[in-house]
């Protein structure tokens, strides 16, 4: 059986199922909608099974119903004869449930075979599951809290957990997958029909994962090719749609995360220094802004660089050149091991790390804002202004 | 209990088991097989009361699509966790063996008691304890983890009371094996002269084959959780990935009890069903070999198949082939019960009475439940159907629709001979109609449900599938009143019920040749056996207004082989 295994794989990639142009099979009394390549093979197997089901129900709770009619018991007769056994009888309900069970096992064998083998060309994307959501990334960078492929194209999800167990389901595409923490998982599907205007297909988590466990369901957009390539440069370019009021709580936390393995918020000692009143001079804008006693270049202190007149005019010039050319002044007891983020960071994710700083005391000590800190969302709104 | 003692036809009888003696340290204290069974049967069936008011909750939350006012999403998962830990651990696994096998095993083999009755006994206080840790729990803050106990979700987070009920689940487990050593013993060293191996009752085989399971698969449960509370306590990384454990090694360790723990619940079920079916249509079982021997098959295989829990787990494709190409070996034996019963019916004389009409909803559930297995052993539909109504539809027509309706028949079918009393025939008709009815309700739409989509362990769902949950609720509610009925006329029985003749049914096994209730030790003299399922020699005898059997007629039909 297992040297099979390589035929099928070989025919699992030109079955017809893979062909694109696959139509949205409608949904039915037993299966939802079908919108994946594969899912008129599965659903082929389900009804099929189906059917050989209905048949040896009808079959034996008909001849149930015929001998409780038939052979009821009249009066108080008690005793009835019958034959106690029959060989040919017992082997013979042996031997013809047992081949068609294995028929139905090869055929579902088949259909696994098809929905495991992933082609070549798939396009990536990663998956991160936490309680309770789920995180899509994409190969630019860009990221989504739904799920947007590409039609036509087959997509491979590369999943892995933070947490607990939870487990992957689009039900319309047919597909299901545990995410499971400490490993990578991964499914693939291909849906040829775009999804029309606020059409979408659900995501379900499938394994029980505590609390919100019901709610970690998102929408899956199927988009036309060509409209999937400029979305995903689109979204890449996240930072552009922040309007610049909101810039320091819904950019600078997301940048933060490059700069949190090295610089902490609460004072602690890093790899660099510390955000946070580390010694005696405020925090990161503070101590900056103040041209404070804050040691740096082996004796000078900030105060002597910054301000009219001298090195960097404002604070966040000099803020910037440290992001875009970190070894030029060196703080006190720090060494120069901080890369560069010329390239990598805009002018306007500068900003937001900036305007980030000036805000501290609105953040908690692991970088998320303070929910009481958020403009609008009640509390102290008026942060922002 | 001692209440019992009161009945005005206990009193006629001078020495049965319920009257041998009194007071409530003689039932504390008891190593009669027949006391420990009547209290492992109050205990489980209170069980079963509290597991369905749990059922009862969930359903009727689930009639709301959104959040509702009078229970959260944790206490939601706390009532399904709960319903479906006190179902496994609590109800079903020891209902049949523990409660009717303790009573009715010893007396189908014409002996005084089971080989080991302190160890008996130790097993009914290991379940108390075991039910205890679980009430334990839930004043320590419950659980929600599920009854699957997934890593790591259950060693780091869920709620504060899953360390106490783990450590019930192990004392529990101790309880089942020793009830397993004790039947196995039993049957072994206990029968009587004459009883060979094929002369015993289908029911034994079943409990036999049960009690090799429990033996073999509980201690695996038993180091698993012991394993679970470790990591949870100690903080020791066995399944937890941060830890550097593996959470899909625990789902192996689980399922390598759990999926045998399927048959430790159905299979007594089915022995209860062969016994049913022959007694009732008065008719020779059909093809007894095929059943006693599909018993052993099933208790085997069910051993090598537990991966097929696991097919979106994670584990590689090729153990997922594998386990599913084992899956369909289970699927045999199952069918050629079901094909042996229906040709039992064949040529009988078929008596509607209570225990019988369970036995008939058994087939048409059993067979539903048996049929929606294919399709979730079937590698590429499971992956669209796991862990979701669908599956949960199919457990729920095995474990209740199958292996409980069994267990209720058999306490319909054993009742009289259990307190010597006829419960109300109507009665127990209309209410077993609605359970089928109710049943079937609940659980049909949601096949439905699943194979739409709708995940299992769903405090909110979308709206489309609110019709489906509104007939499944409904279904319970009448199921619910079933079980009420059922409630009423049987307490009612014990007090008022008309005095059961030795042999009500017509049965030609041990059980029915002493009288109803059995006194203290069974039989006076040991019997002499004949075949149990010839019934040449019953007739039914006016005056008494049961069965009576002519013994001397009866063995000799067997030693002549003309009974076979």
């Amino acid at each position: 059986m297992l040297n099979m295994i390589p035929t099928l794989l070989s025919q699992a990639t030109n079955d017809p199922a893979l062909a694109a142009g696959q139509p949205v099979t409608p949904k039915t009394f037993w299966l939802p909608e079908g919108a994946s390549t594969i899912a008129p093979e599965i659903d082929w197997i389900f009804n099929f099974i189906n059917y050989i089901n209905y048949f040896f129900f009808v079959l034996v709770i008909g001849i149930m119903l015929v001998f409780m009619w038939k052979y009821r018991q009249r009066g108080r007769e008690v005793y009835a004869r019958g034959p106690n056994h029959h060989t040919m009888l017992e082997l013979g309900w042996t031997i013809i449930p047992t081949i068609i069970v294995v028929f139905i096992f090869f055929i579902g064998f088949k259909g696994f075979i098809i929905a495991k083998t992933v082609p070549d060309n798939a396009y990536q994307i990663d998956v991160t599951a936490a309680k309770w959501y789920w995180k899509f990334k994409y190969p630019n960078g860009a990221t989504s809290d739904d799920l947007y492929v590409p039609a036509g194209r087959p997509v491979k999800l590369v999943m892995r957990s933070e947490d607990v167990l939870h487990s992957f389901y689009i039900r319309d595409f047919r597909v299901k997958q545990d995410v499971v923490p400490g490993r990578y998982t991964s499914l693939w599907f291909q849906a040829d029909n775009p999804t029309e205007g606020e059409d979408f297909h659900h995501i379900f988590c499938t394994e029980f994962c505590g609390t919100g466990h019901s709610d970690m369901n998102r929408k899956v957009f199927v988009l036309p090719e060509s409209d999937f390539d400029s979305w995903v440069v689109e979204q890449g370019r996240w930072l552009d749609k922040v309007t610049d009021k909101d810039l320091w709580w819904k950019a600078g936390p997301q940048l933060y995360r490059a700069c949190a393995s090295c610089h902490t918020l609460d004072g602690s000692v890093g790899t660099g220094p510390s955000w946070g009143n580390y010694d005696g001079t405020g925090d990161v804008w503070e101590r900056t802004k103040a041209g404070s006693t804050h040691k740096i270049d082996g004796g000078k202190n900030l105060g002597d660089i910054i301000g009219s007149g001298k090195e960097y005019e404002t604070p966040e010039g000099y803020l910037r050149e440290s992001i875009l050319n970190p070894g030029k002044h060196l703080v006190d007891p720090y060494g120069n091991v901080m890369p560069t983020f010329k390239g990598q960071l805009s002018d306007r994710g500068i900003q937001a790390l900036i305007d980030m700083m000036k805000n501290l005391d609105k953040f908690n000590k692991d970088g998320t804002v303070k929910p009481d800190a958020i403009p609008n969302a009640g509390g102290a709104a008026g942060a922002a202004k | 209990m001692t209440t019992l003692d009161s009945r005005p036809v206990a009193t006629e009888v001078k020495d049965n088991y319920l009257t041998f003696t009194r007071g409530l340290l003689s039932w504390i204290f008891t190593l009669d097989h027949k006391r420990i069974g009547v209290m492992y049967l109050f205990a489980v069936l209170g069980s079963f009361f509290v597991g369905g008011v749990m059922a009862l909750l969930v359903r009727t939350k689930l009639l709301f699509p959104g959040k509702v006012e009078w229970m959260t999403a944790d206490e939601y998962n706390k009532a399904f966790t709960l319903h479906g830990a006190i179902m496994v651990f609590l109800v079903i696994v020891p209902s049949i063996p523990a409660a009717l096998g303790n009573f009715i095993l010893p007396i189908m083999l014409g002996a005084k008691d089971v080989a080991f009755p302190r160890l008996n006994l130790f097993s009914f206080y290991l379940w108390v304890v075991g039910a205890i840790c679980a009430v334990y729990s839930l004043m320590a803050g419950g659980f929600d983890t599920g009854w699957t106990f997934y890593t790591p979700y259950s060693t780091q987070y869920g709620a504060g009371g899953t360390i106490p009920v783990l450590v019930g689940v192990f004392i529990l487990g101790f309880s089942s094996i020793f009830t397993g050593v004790n039947f196995i013993v039993t049957i072994h060293k206990l029968r009587p002269p004459g009883m060979t191996w094929f002369r015993m009752p289908l029911f034994l085989w079943a409990l036999y084959a049960t009690a090799i399971i429990q033996i073999l698969a509980t201690p695996v449960l038993g180091i698993t959780v012991a394993l679970l509370v470790i990591e949870r306590a100690f903080n020791i990384g066995i399944f937890d990935p941060s830890m550097g454990g593996d959470p899909v090694l625990f789902q192996h360790f689980f399922w390598f009890y759990s999926h045998p723990a399927v048959y430790i619940m159905i299979l007594p079920g089915m022995g209860i069903i062969s016994e049913l079916i022959a007694v009732h249509s008065h008719r020779h079982i059909f093809g007894y070999r095929f059943i006693a021997f599909s018993s052993v098959a099933i208790a085997i295989f069910s051993f090598l198949v537990w991966g097929h829990h696991m097919f979106t787990s994670g584990q590689s494709p090729l153990m997922n082939v594998l386990f599913s190409a084992i899956t369909f070996s289970v699927a045999i034996p199952s069918a050629v019960k079901v094909f042996n019963w229906l040709a039992t019916l064949y040529k009988g004389s078929i008596a509607f009475n209570t225990p019988m009409l369970y036995a008939l909803s058994f087939m048409f559930l059993f067979t539903i439940g048996g049929l929606t297995g294919i399709p979730l052993a079937v590698l590429s539909t499971d992956i669209h159907l796991h862990d979701t109504y669908f599956v949960v539809a199919h457990f729920h027509y095995v474990m209740m629709g199958s292996a409980l309706i069994a267990m209720i028949g058999g306490l319909h079918h054993w009742w009289p001979k259990m307190f010597g009393v006829m419960y109300n025939e109507f009665w127990g008709r209309i209410a077993c109609a609605l359970v089928f009815i109710g049943f079937n309700m609940t659980f049909f739409t949601q096949f439905m449900l699943g194979s739409q989509g709708m995940p299992r362990r769903y405090y909110m769902y979308q709206p489309e599938f609110q019709m489906y949950h509104h007939i499944s609720t409904g279904g319970s509610y009448i199921m619910a009143l079933g079980f009420l009925i059922t409630a009423i006329y049987l307490i009612h029985s014990l007090f008022a019920g008309k005095k059961a003749p030795a042999n009500p049914w017509g049965g030609a096994s041990l059980e029915w040749q002493c009288t109803s209730p059995p006194p203290h030790d069974n039989f006076s003299t040991t019997p002499r056996v004949g075949d149990c399922y010839d019934f040449s020699s019953v007739r039914w005898d006016e005056k008494q207004q049961g069965y009576v059997i002519d013994t001397e007629a009866h063995v000799a039909a067997a030693s002549s082989g003309k009974g076979h």
